[in-house]
């Protein structure tokens, strides 16, 4: 059964998406393009720009994947697969959030995580970049868009539908 | 904690609002949330938010989703949590569907095609910008420099499962910080 293979996948990325939403990129890209080859790089990133552009969390990306593969009933079970285990896990941890906040333990294994995140998602920005930097105009726009987000503040979302737009001009 | 006389459908609307208004990236929904919640409706005082928002990143999930979660929860137990959630979502999925139907249907159009050509590129940049802005946050020394790198080369040219990579560095860091509290605020 594809469609609960693809449920229970994004169940335990969504587990592993420890120290906010962008770490579940890597994880994604992993099982949903590389393993399962449920979708091609290039759907790949026009999902992630697609959780971007619309407000609310980046994850709302997993039902763009859902309906893109299984349709409908794709797009509202990726939608609980991806929030359940967190509203599980939020309340359970919420009867013990002074411990839970104060815990050596966990604050240990975070200050491992948090850098080797880092790390990761440096990776997913070069297979991307392979993919989609492929001549001079995306490499511009690449460039343009990163000194933008960093360097003036700009919102994401006026980012991904400028270079949309940009897109349009130079790539058609 | 004990409920409150808020109501299920009352916390519904405001994250509704949260969900349709909140553009852009984890600062900007944080302050929409502070508006929304602390300073107009006073439901929950500025200590009760700041921790909310450390739960939320402490928790497995969309950090943003998680502290909803953890308010909702605090304000009407399990219907409020699961009414933050379908506020903060609905609006994005309601939109991510239409999105989704004129993807498939239309994605042989040159137009869309260069479109999606140039969000592509935008996407690696934003990306980029991402580990540009965390690596100013969270490396802050030779050790966290060193586990970034060694979970770049393991991702890029080992081509490791990105879940074991975050479990090695998970353990690694429970041996290596376990002993010097404090460093580790979120």
């Amino acid at each position: 059964m594809g469609i609960l293979n693809f449920f229970w996948t994004l169940f335990y990325i969504n587990l592993f998406t420890i120290g906010g939403g962008y770490v579940m990129i890597p994880l994604l890209q992993q099982e949903v393009v590389n393993h399962y080859h449920w979708l091609t790089e290039k759907e790949f990133i026009d999902s992630i720009a697609i959780g971007q552009v619309t407000p609310g969390p980046l994850t709302i990306m997993n039902s763009f994947i859902g309906y893109k593969i299984f349709g409908l009933g794709g797009a509202l079970g990726a939608a609980i697969s991806t929030y359940l285990p967190s509203v599980i896990i939020v309340i359970g941890v919420s009867h013990y959030y002074l411990q839970f906040k104060n815990s050596v333990l966990v604050n240990s294994i975070f200050q491992g995580i948090r850098p080797a995140v880092i790390g990761l998602l440096a990776a997913v920005a070069l297979t991307l970049g392979r993919a989609s930097i492929i001549d001079v105009p995306t490499g511009a726009i690449a460039l343009v868009s990163f000194a933008l987000l960093v360097f003036v503040k700009v919102e994401p979302t006026f980012v991904i539908l400028g270079a949309a737009i940009t897109g349009m001009l130079l790539c058609s | 904690m004990r409920e409150t006389d808020i109501s299920v459908k009352e916390i519904l609307t405001v994250f509704l609002k949260i969900g349709t208004f909140a553009f852009g990236g984890v600062y900007s929904m944080l302050a929409f949330f502070e508006r929304e919640i602390v300073t107009k409706r006073a439901w929950i005082n500025h200590d009760a938010f700041a921790e909310s928002i450390v739960i939320g990143q402490l928790t497995p999930g969309a950090p943003i989703v998680n502290t909803g979660i953890f308010i909702g929860y605090m304000l009407k137990k399990v219907r409020g949590a699961l009414a933050t959630v379908v506020g903060q979502v609905l609006p994005s999925f309601v939109l991510v569907l239409i999105i989704a139907y004129l993807y498939i249907k239309y994605k042989d159009y040159v137009l869309l095609r260069a479109a999606l050509k140039g969000v592509g590129a935008a996407v690696v940049g934003l990306i980029a910008s991402v580990v540009y802005n965390m690596s100013n946050k969270s490396l802050k020394n030779y050790t966290s420099i060193i586990f970034a790198i060694c979970a770049f080369i393991a991702l890029a040219i080992f081509k490791f499962n990105p879940i074991l990579l975050i479990i090695v560095a998970g353990i690694a860091g429970s041996i290596m910080f376990g002993k010097n509290v404090g460093h580790g605020n979120p």
